[in-house]
């Protein structure tokens, strides 16, 4: 797959370091230090990283909200420091926050969904076609004239998510969208995630903490205290002990219980997720 | 949860709701002023009908527009009490030391309460029948003289809009910070009013510090979906004037008509 695509990059990351700096120029805080990734059209991207990682940064470099102190950062080719083009890549590069509630601007759902089209001046008919389509992609038709207030937290997340659809983005990234949701509501918008990748071709840049939520990504990144420290499909990636350990991350049960299996002497294979487990347990003899 | 029912929208399909927001606004408006105007009691009457016309047609529950009086039932029976006491006009009914009550200052006291609860009610129904995007839209659109003059009138209908969706959130807020504090041993329904109001610093100072970080994500979701991309905004829903909006106009104008009549005692009922 990702040989497929390796010529198809939409996002290039050269060489970029950002430290957070007071406005009279004192450091604050590290965000990345000297990292260097590229993702190309309709790959499922997982950045991976505890808290203060870099991988909100990362996020933020993305979008051109914050422009690196050194490196570039390009998207489908344009650099996000150019001040004229920023609008550019923020309308291809949909972004959905943390707290589904600090992200909506109206109180009526559909209105919500305009807001995004609106700023770009995009014809009324084709709004309306927009937000007809994205709705039904996140599958919240039926909540179209209703209040945002009312949802669960996985039904405004999917609201969030329809928001920044409405653009037309050709990127989506999550920056820990799931953080603040219960398991029903994060797998609302892991499903949704996956679908917009598999069925739309969208490129998805999933930001979390979780490593559960990068089995199914084609590429993983790992990053620890702003460096990018590893790169690769999930099972290189989650069967690479040293740098799970390193980046403090936490294994799925799966993967843990076949790594224990295997130290305590079973001849087991590394599981990624509950049904390679079980495949392997059966075939120990 | 707390309920809050005052500036909620409640979607219910009817005829009000499709009117023009603009239409609603300036006929609010135009409400507002003809309730202050009103001095006699039967004019009330008038107005409370009005009310109760309007309330049915849009379909709001009445227990729900009832429901709005509640959050300022303290205002009103504060005001009302200071204007029973402070005007001192006809005839004097009960003394005690200072407090007086009399004829007129009871009247102005009912009189203040009615219009109150009255102007509350007419607002209700208008934020009940109008999305605030609706709302602010209309504002925006019967600002426009402003913008001329370099008003940012596009930036003050969305700040607006996001008053009115956050209001919600923060008394859900309010409640959980006051939950977490009386968790952990605060007290805030105890003690004279200096006690009490000392109480709810703890509860200001964590909402005050969460406004902001909200607002600032929130900044960050406005960037994020180009707010500003383009001084050539279109908009989705776009306000047209209908045969409704003329309806309710002459509806509106004859009650205020009547009202007026009636509060000047036209027809000599009184």
């Amino acid at each position: 797959m990702e040989n497929s695509t390796a010529n198809n990059v939409v996002i290039k990351i050269d060489n970029v370091s950002y430290d957070y700096r007071s406005s009279s120029d004192e450091f604050i805080a590290r965000g990345v230090k000297n990292v260097s990734l590229s993702i190309g059209k309709g790959e499922f991207c997982v950045l991976l990283g505890r808290n203060g990682s870099g991988k909100s940064t990362l996020a933020k470099l993305l979008n051109g909200f914050i422009v690196p102190d050194s490196g570039t950062i390009t998207v489908n080719g344009i650099d996000t420091s150019v001040d004229e083009s920023i609008y550019e890549i923020r309308s291809k590069v949909g972004m959905v926050f943390q707290n589904p509630d600090n992200q909506m601007v109206a109180s009526i759902i559909e209105d919500d969904l305009a807001f995004g089209p609106e700023n770009l001046g995009i014809p009324r008919d084709e709004i309306e076609k927009r937000i007809t389509w994205a709705l039904e992609t996140v599958g919240m038709s039926e909540h179209r004239k209703r209040s945002p207030n009312k949802l669960s937290g996985g039904q405004k997340q999917r609201v969030a998510i329809a928001s920044v659809l409405s653009m037309l983005p050709e990127i989506l990234i999550l920056d820990e969208s799931t953080a603040m949701l219960d398991p029903k509501g994060r797998a609302e918008v892991m499903e949704t995630a996956m679908r917009l990748n598999k069925e739309k071709g969208m490129t998805v840049i999933l930001i979390t903490h979780y490593m559960d939520e990068a089995v199914g990504a084609d590429k993983v990144f790992v990053l620890s205290e702003g460096e990018l420290i590893g790169e690769g499909t999930p099972r290189e990636i989650f069967s690479n002990v040293e740098l799970v350990k390193r980046a403090y991350l936490e294994l799925p049960v799966a993967s843990k219980i076949s790594l224990e299996l295997k130290e305590s002497g079973y001849d087991i294979p590394f599981a990624l997720t509950d049904e390679e487990l079980a495949e392997g347990i059966c075939k120990l003899k | 949860m707390r309920e809050v029912s005052f500036g909620q929208y409640y979607p219910s399909g009817s005829k009000v709701h499709a009117l023009d927001a603009r239409v609603k606004l300036l006929l609010t408006i135009a409400f507002i002023v003809m309730v202050f105007l009103v001095k006699s009691l039967y004019a009330y009457i008038a107005v409370a009908a009005f009310i109760l016309l309007v309330t049915l047609v849009s379909r709001v529950p009445v227990l729900k527009v009832l429901k709005s009086i509640k959050a300022i039932i303290f205002i009103v029976i504060i005001m009302s009490l200071i204007n029973l006491f402070a005007n001192a006009e006809g005839k004097v009914l009960w003394s005690w030391w200072i407090l007086t009550i009399s004829e007129g200052g009871i009247i102005t006291a009912i009189n203040l309460a009615l219009r109150l609860i009255f102007l509350v009610m007419g607002t209700s129904l208008l934020t009940y029948t109008t999305t605030p995007m609706e709302l602010t839209d209309g504002m925006e659109s019967l600002m426009y003289p402003l913008k001329l003059i370099k008003v940012p009138t596009h930036d003050i209908a969305i700040i607006m809009s996001i008053a009115l969706r956050f209001i919600p959130i923060l008394m859900e807020e309010v409640d959980k910070i006051m939950m977490a504090q009386k968790a952990r041993g605060a007290c805030f329904d105890r003690g004279g009013v200096l006690k009490r109001a000392k109480a709810l610093l703890p509860v200001l100072i964590p909402l005050f510090v969460s406004a902001f970080r909200r607002a600032d994500e929130l900044a960050l979701a406005l960037d994020a979906r180009c707010y500003n991309a383009t001084p050539n905004r279109t908009k989705y829903k776009q306000a047209k004037l209908g045969w409704g909006d003329l309806v309710a106009t002459l509806v509106t104008g004859v009650f205020i008509t009547l009202v007026v009549a009636v509060n000047n005692n036209f027809w000599g009922l009184y």
